[in-house]
């Protein structure tokens, strides 16, 4: 082979295995979203399906209701969509005998009790197979009448050609095939909001990030140019210690963040979600690495011309670092979103006003436990706005990611 | 330049009298802190380590306060600076009692309710188009006046509009009513915002400035420490004072109501105590050899022939301790070793690979709880996708290869065999993407010249990965151990929402932040919850500093 196949066949199997992943990754997603749109019935159908479906039916003269559609083997093997007419009917399953007089498995026909008569006459023609003694039939099949026994009972339904209401079959419901349509209902996502106040949980979420999201960059813009810029004693002692409690784990501060916000009264409300988020020691950071790369002479030549620290920042920093604010926002974004373990602390569950959407969705899996279709709608509803985030800034996030290799 | 010399010859007379007045206050500002400290440590409001430190914080403020008071009338720069020290943290304390007793952070709760009605957003919205609008207009060439007019216009009306529909209007409205409610420390603490706002504004001024002798440095001091104050409010309330009031809870029996003794050391002993005793024979009953009241049975082992029974104090510490340790070391390597795979592919410079970079990496910007509750419904062990995979699959490998598998139906999160890997393979899912992109990022930096030359050695592919790929990417690699093993060791969310809170079925999934969480917030066993807390955070220390230090040995190996 040449190099240039060996290359394509390379180049080829790469795609393949990250194809493959790709789809694993983003299969849970699939099933989120798809799910969010089936009918509570249809999400415990197996095997499972990923598109939304519901049942065909079609409406036919002389039937009050429309009737549901299947997919039909007739015993002809041609496959046909046949509406389902009426349900439970006890029938037989007979096999021919063939001339040996054994049962041929391989051309069994389903009869109603009503159309087959006993062969023999009145008395009856019985026939022994493996010991056993069985009643011989006379069915019609294919136009010509044959000797057949039976093989089972069982209970089917009759469907008939909508094309030609003459012809029928009788064929077992639960193994049919339904024919199905794609059909998707996003009123689940309307009765998820109205189920559990979605609105208020997504109204509160979406406060409490833009307040984190602006009170984080507003203290560590500042911070950040003060450890960058501004010599005091003191500031590299400082830096250190905050450099230090990045490892300290959220845990460890819980109860004592609980017991803080008790005795000022904030257990149940809003501020309690907002305040203690303001400070980060990992977005003082962030600024600071970057401001420390703006180069001095600008500042300098602003500070001879009589500018004030406060105008140096908002008038040179400030526009110089748009990078890595959106990438210190996007941070901040998914964390204020997605927290989960300090709502959980602090608000009570049941709580409305201060209510927040990871807590919701936790309320919603214990209430709705029997509609995983309204339960996803509401993971949805969580996960797609960040991700939607995400994807707008990825540029910006993704690459501050691998340059501080910083994890949220 | 020539406008604030000029300014400096004529006004010295006026900022006299204002050094006066600030002296002036700074001894009446000593005197009533003085009075506040002895106050605070007479008074039974709080507990006496917390008055105690009060007491001490009003004493240094007072005595910063005299002493700036002095450096004042020496006309020393030493005094500019205490003056305007001590006088922004009066002002900051007036101004965040003012805003609570007026109900500002409480008011956050009722600009909700406005903005849960939808409007509010809507003008938010106005506001910012037109902010682009009328910034944009700017940076054409020639300048749209009239773009930049109707920007202005658009930015008018969402504010107003903001102000109106949030609700702005009646929380002002109420206002005036508390400051008459007979209530006085709404006013006193207004009187105390504004004068010190004055007094700030008063010594910050390049007349006293220059009257007290301070020089550019020093103004680049207070600068530097007025810039970071937000942030170290935050540092020291929100981080600092917690942490070590933590540290003091763990060693008290605090229930999070009255009951606050100290008690030493016994959280940590109760969190480790243990006891073995060997047993007569394997099933002897675990009463006969330890004191059930304070034991629990937490396994049995054989040791050469003879049995011993251990017993716990903590039984579930022990197995939650156990569990997040089984969790980080099936979820780490699952999050790391296919993530390096994927990143050298990644590495491969071909055509789209932004896109699946980007594909893999939205996982980990999802909410743990949802993504929770995805995996919850595909382990679904009649209708889940996971076992119609598995049993598919297990028909295809028995039609092809003619085996006889039987399909084993696992109930994923309902079996205790089985539920805490269930949550290893989605916590895993999830943290791949990021550390793909880590990894590539490490993978990038490493110079071809490297490859070439080993090509040109003849090291074949698997060579060059392991010994050019591999010792290059050490950084990064323990970099993504250490950030992954510590976000496994805290593992709250996901075994939350599979168990309901619970930890189970049984406690398989129990980890120690569940368990932390369980003492504190539902038995309310604060004291022991943050004794807790501290084992945690000491056996995530260790952890960090083991992978450091086999890092460096094992770039001591690699040293050319």
């Amino acid at each position: 082979m040449s190099y240039r196949a060996i290359r394509a066949m390379r180049g080829l199997a790469i795609y393949a295995i990250l194809s493959v992943f790709a789809v694993v990754m983003l299969f849970p997603f699939l099933v989120m979203v798809f799910t969010s749109l089936k009918t509570a019935s249809d999400t415990f159908s197996y095997p499972p399906r990923l598109l939304p479906g519901e049942h065909v039916t079609i409406e036919m003269p002389g039937f009050e209701r429309p009737l549901p559609l299947y997919n039909i083997t007739a015993e002809s093997g041609e496959t046909k969509q046949m509406a389902l007419v009426e349900e439970n009917i006890r029938v037989g399953v007979f096999a021919p005998l063939d001339p040996a007089g054994r049962p041929n498995f391989n051309r069994t026909v389903i009869r109603r009790f009503g159309e087959v008569k006993l062969a023999g006459g009145a008395e009856g023609k019985q026939i022994v197979i493996d010991g056993q003694t069985a009643p011989v039939y006379e069915v019609e099949s294919d136009g010509q009448i044959a000797e057949m026994i039976v093989l089972t009972r069982t209970t089917v339904g009759q469907f008939i050609n909508p094309a030609n209401p003459s012809e029928t079959v009788l064929a077992n419901v639960r193994l049919s095939q339904p024919v199905m349509r794609v059909a998707a209902h996003p009123e689940n996502y309307a009765e998820v909001v109205n189920l559990l106040g979605f609105d208020r949980a997504l109204t509160n979420t979406a406060m409490i990030t833009l307040l984190t999201v602006i009170g984080q960059i507003f203290t560590s813009v500042l911070g950040g140019y003060a450890f960058a810029r501004l010599k005091f004693p003191g500031r590299d002692q400082i830096f250190l210690l905050y450099l230090g409690t990045i490892m300290v784990p959220f845990v460890v501060l819980i109860i004592p963040l609980y017991q803080l916000m008790v005795a000022i009264g904030w257990v149940n409300a809003m501020p309690a979600l907002i305040l203690p988020w303001l400070y980060t020691a990992y977005g003082t950071f962030l600024m600071r690495q970057f401001f420390i790369t703006i180069p001095k002479e600008i500042e300098e030549a602003a500070l001879i011309d009589g500018a004030s620290r406060w105008s140096i920042l908002t008038r040179i920093f400030i526009p110089a670092s748009v990078p890595a604010l959106a990438t210190l926002a996007t941070f901040t974004f998914l964390y204020a979103w997605n927290s989960f373990f300090w709502p959980l602390v602090v608000v009570n569950t049941g709580n409305t006003r201060a209510q927040v959407l990871t807590l919701a969705l936790n309320v919603l899996r214990g209430r709705a436990s029997d509609s995983p279709n309204l339960i996803l709608a509401g993971a949805a509803i969580a996960v797609i706005p960040p991700t939607l985030v995400f994807i707008l800034a990825q540029r910006y996030y993704v690459e501050s990611v691998t340059s501080s290799g910083v994890k949220g | 330049m020539t406008r604030s010399t000029f300014a400096s010859a004529s006004s010295a007379p006026g900022s006299g009298r204002a050094l006066t007045l600030l002296a002036g206050w700074h001894v009446a500002l000593s005197v009533a802190l003085v009075g506040g400290a002895l106050a605070t440590l007479n008074s039974a409001a709080a507990s006496e380590a917390l008055r105690i430190a009060a007491a001490i914080g009003l004493a240094l403020a007072a005595s910063g306060s005299a002493a700036a008071t002095l450096f004042i009338a020496r006309r020393n720069h030493l005094g500019r600076t205490l003056s305007l020290v001590v006088n922004y943290i009066v002002f900051l304390a007036c101004l965040i009692g003012l805003a609570h007793t007026l109900g500002v952070f409480m008011g956050l709760d009722d600009l909700a309710d406005y903005m849960a009605r939808g409007f509010p957003f809507g003008m938010g919205a106005l506001f910012v188009v037109g902010y682009f609008i009328s910034t944009t207009a700017l940076h054409e060439r020639p300048v749209s006046l009239a773009r930049r007019n109707l920007g202005r216009v658009l930015m008018a009306l969402g504010a107003i509009g903001f102000l109106l529909t949030a609700g702005v209007v009646p929380a002002l409205a109420s206002l005036p009513g508390k400051y008459i409610s007979g209530n006085l420390l709404p006013l006193a603490l207004t009187a105390g915002v504004m004068t010190t706002g004055y007094l700030l504004w008063s010594m910050w001024r390049g007349e006293s400035a220059r009257a007290m002798g301070a020089k550019n440095i020093h103004t680049e001091r207070l600068n530097g420490w007025l810039f970071l104050s937000p942030n170290l409010l935050g540092f020291i309330l929100f981080f600092a004072g917690p942490l070590l009031f933590s540290l003091y809870v763990s060693f008290t029996n605090w229930d999070s109501f009255n009951k606050r003794d100290w008690v030493g050391l016994d959280n940590y002993r109760r969190v480790f105590n243990l006891t073995v005793q060997a047993l007569k024979t394997a099933n002897q009953p675990a009463g006969d050899v330890i004191d059930v009241r304070v034991y629990d049975e937490l396994l049995r082992a054989n040791l050469f022939g003879q049995s011993y029974l251990i017993g716990a104090e903590d039984k579930r510490f022990w197995i939650s301790l156990r569990n997040t340790l089984v969790f980080g070391l099936l979820a780490v390597p699952l999050a790391v070793i296919p993530a390096l795979a994927l990143a050298a592919l990644l590495n491969s410079r071909l055509p789209g690979m932004r896109f699946y970079r980007t594909l893999y990496f939205i996982p980990s910007v999802a909410a743990v709880v949802g993504v929770a509750l995805i995996w919850q419904w595909m382990y679904n062990s009649q209708v889940g996708w996971i076992n119609y995979f598995i049993t598919n699959a297990i028909s295809l490998i028995n039609s092809v290869l003619g085996s006889n598998i039987k399909d084993p139906q696992i109930r994923w999160l309902a079996d205790s065999d089985y539920a805490l890997l269930s949550v290893v393979i989605m916590s895993a899912w999830q943290w791949l993407g990021f550390n793909t992109v880590l990894f590539l990022a490490g993978l990038q930096t490493i110079p071809r010249e490297l490859y070439e030359a080993a090509t040109v050695d003849g090291a074949n592919p698997g060579q060059q990965f392991f010994n050019v790929t591999l010792p290059m990417l050490a950084p990064t690699t323990l970099y993504v151990l250490t950030t992954t093993t510590i976000q496994a060791l805290q593992v709250f969310d996901q075994v939350f929402i599979v168990s309901n809170g619970t930890g189970g079925p049984g406690t398989s999934t129990l980890t120690m932040t569940l368990n932390l969480y369980q003492n504190g917030f539902q038995s309310f066993r604060q004291g022991y919850a943050s004794a807790l807390a501290w084992v945690l955070f000491v056996v995530i220390f260790a952890f960090t500093l083991f992978q450091f230090r086999r890092q460096r040995r094992a770039s001591g190996a690699y040293d050319m």
